[in-house]
């Protein structure tokens, strides 16, 4: 089952198609502010250097964020809207899970980060590998960086596109912590986003295409202004 | 030809398809009333996220009410140009999606064109080179509507846009949102004589519009009353400020009719619904022999079947948009 995987949640657009075990493809383009401007043209250049047309994909893996918000609704939103127009199944991947697949064979346990905009706020969650599939361990961490200090207990590796800023950060909070944890600095892949979304269509795991959303670990800045509004009300 | 058009530039998911841009065969449109109430307003990131959630909903909506499959859709249209930036994306990643999963023609129009389609929809007699108003809550311009899809602008809001004075003016009145059709309805029971407030730049050689003074002057106006303790004829006060709006509107847009020496008049976006605008404009127009024109009530405030109309037209002059389409949140019209 050969699967497109996309991912725009970063500053990068990343494509890659994988049929769940080999990578067939896996490419990634600088994108900036314009993941949007690039996207189709991204996904074009990668199917036909692999010599593939969408008609031949058995279906599409969508990188859902955390990350830029921009990033994530252009993705989402090509993802679904391509698997609607050429009536493939579609499956949302986490893009922490897809980080933390891509270092599988580094440690037993992995934390997966992704800036949130703001300074040093970020999106993280720990992984552990069963099956070679990454699990998640407890809630997604939304937060400054430093806050992960005390979580870690035991050797893991960062991983994500400022691994080795974290790392300073969560090192000079606690001394202790450089001899557990590594940093790897990646970005999200394409082909791991394909290769997780491959081994869940093929369970016959789809998402529905319709619905399928970005994950917000944020609410907008407006939306938490009124909440907190209206309960004081 | 069948055309899927989108539109998404602020807080209306809407897709529609339009045959040969003149027949609407669906419109669907997903408004964002709950958020506007619950808000105030629209803001910008909270109506995108709506929209990444309801633009299939909305595009297969239109191919079911309309009978037909995305193989039988021969181009897409979509609004890429005017608007808030994070909305606009939506709609156009998802047109450019489907242009390349089903190889279809692809064509980014400009929000204010979408409008001006609106009446060409609405009347397919609307004769060109006409003067068109366009004004909404987001815009409001005076445009020299010529063949083949050129504009020439002679006028626009140096602040406010009309329906926004609507909508600003209504919520401090203690008026429910959008203030348009809400200070519309409420007028009809009140005296538009009973307050006299400024018609801004009515006379001023240029055909720009201003309604941030006339805004401030009801503000200033409803303070004072509160101050002095008098009761609040909120239904004349309400008749009176739409009033001064309408004159300027008229005023300024039979100015643009002479200017130009023509004889036509196409009033279109969402306040082209406000039911004394129309009287006032049809009453003066009849008087000066000049005919005048307004959309359907549907196709007022934005839609889709506007921007399929307006990609029709587009793609009979050979145009078309390749797959790098971009947004432009703040182009002008033509550009």
């Amino acid at each position: 089952m050969i699967v497109l995987g996309i991912d725009t949640s970063g500053y990068i657009n990343a494509v890659g198609i994988s049929d769940g075990v080999n990578v067939l493809a896996d490419a990634s383009f600088p994108a900036r502010t314009d993941s949007l401007e690039q996207i189709v043209d991204n996904i074009d250049s990668v199917l036909k250097k692999a010599n593939l047309a969408l008609k031949d994909v058995a279906g599409i893996g969508v990188g859902l964020g955390p990350g830029s918000w921009t990033g994530i609704k252009v993705g989402v939103t090509v993802g679904k809207m391509l698997a609607f127009s050429a009536n493939k199944p579609v499956a949302g991947i986490p893009t922490l899970d897809a980080l933390a697949y891509g270092v599988r064979d580094k440690s037993p346990l992995v934390c997966a980060v992704i800036g949130a905009g703001i300074r040093d706020t970020i999106y993280a969650a720990f992984y552990r590998f069963a099956n070679d599939l990454p699990v998640k361990e407890g809630d997604y961490f939304t937060g400054d960086a430093k806050d992960i200090a005390p979580l870690v207990k035991e050797p893991v590796t960062l991983v994500g596109s400022d691994a080795n800023h974290y790392y300073e950060l969560l090192t000079n909070e606690d001394k202790s912590l450089n001899t557990k944890i590594k940093a790897l600095e990646a970005t999200p892949s394409g082909a791991a986003v394909a290769c997780l979304a491959a081994m869940r269509l093929k369970q016959g795991k789809a998402d529905d295409t319709l619905s399928l959303m970005p994950l917000y670990l944020k609410e907008s800045t407006a939306k938490v202004f009124v909440n907190k509004y209206s309960a004081k009300a | 030809m069948l055309i899927l058009g989108i539109e998404t530039s602020c807080d209306e998911t809407s897709a529609a398809l339009v045959a040969d841009g003149k027949t609407i065969l669906s419109s669907a449109i997903a408004t964002q009333m709950d958020l506007l109430k619950k808000y105030g307003g629209v803001v910008p990131e909270v109506a995108a996220r709506r929209h990444t959630e309801l633009i299939g909903y909305v595009i297969q909506e239109a191919l079911d009410t309309g009978c037909k499959t995305l193989a039988d859709v021969e181009a897409v249209a979509v609004t890429s140009r005017q608007g808030l930036i994070g909305c606009l994306m939506v709609g156009v990643a998802a047109a450019k999606s489907i242009s390349y999963a089903r190889q279809i023609p692809l064509i980014g129009l400009h929000h204010i064109e979408g409008h001006i389609f609106a009446n060409r929809l609405s009347n397919p007699d609307l004769p060109i080179p006409h003067i068109a108003l366009t004004v909404s809550g987001g815009h409001n311009m005076l445009v020299h509507v010529q063949e083949n899809c050129r504009y020439e602008i002679m006028g626009a809001t140096l602040d406010d846009a009309a329906g926004e004075a609507f909508d600003k003016v209504a919520k401090f009145l203690g008026l429910d949102f959008p203030g348009g059709p809400v200070i519309d309805k409420l007028s009809k029971q009140g005296n538009r004589k009973a307050f006299s407030f400024p018609r801004p730049m009515i006379k001023s050689k240029t055909l720009d519009f201003s309604f941030s003074g006339l805004k401030t002057a009801v503000i200033n106006m409803f303070k004072a009353q509160i101050a002095a303790g008098e009761a609040l004829p909120l239904a004349d006060i309400a008749a009176s400020f739409q009033e001064a709006i309408v004159d300027v509107l008229v005023a300024k847009t039979l100015r643009a009719v002479e200017d130009k020496d023509l004889n036509v008049v196409s009033v279109t976006g969402g306040v082209s619904a406000n039911t004394r605008l129309r009287e006032v404009f049809t009453e003066t127009c009849k008087k000066k022999g000049i005919q005048v024109f307004f959309p359907k009530m549907s196709l007022c405030t934005d839609n889709a079947a506007m921007i399929a109309a307006a990609g029709y037209a587009r793609m009979m002059l050979g145009e078309r948009s390749d797959l790098r389409l971009n947004v432009f949140p703040n182009a002008p019209l033509g550009g």
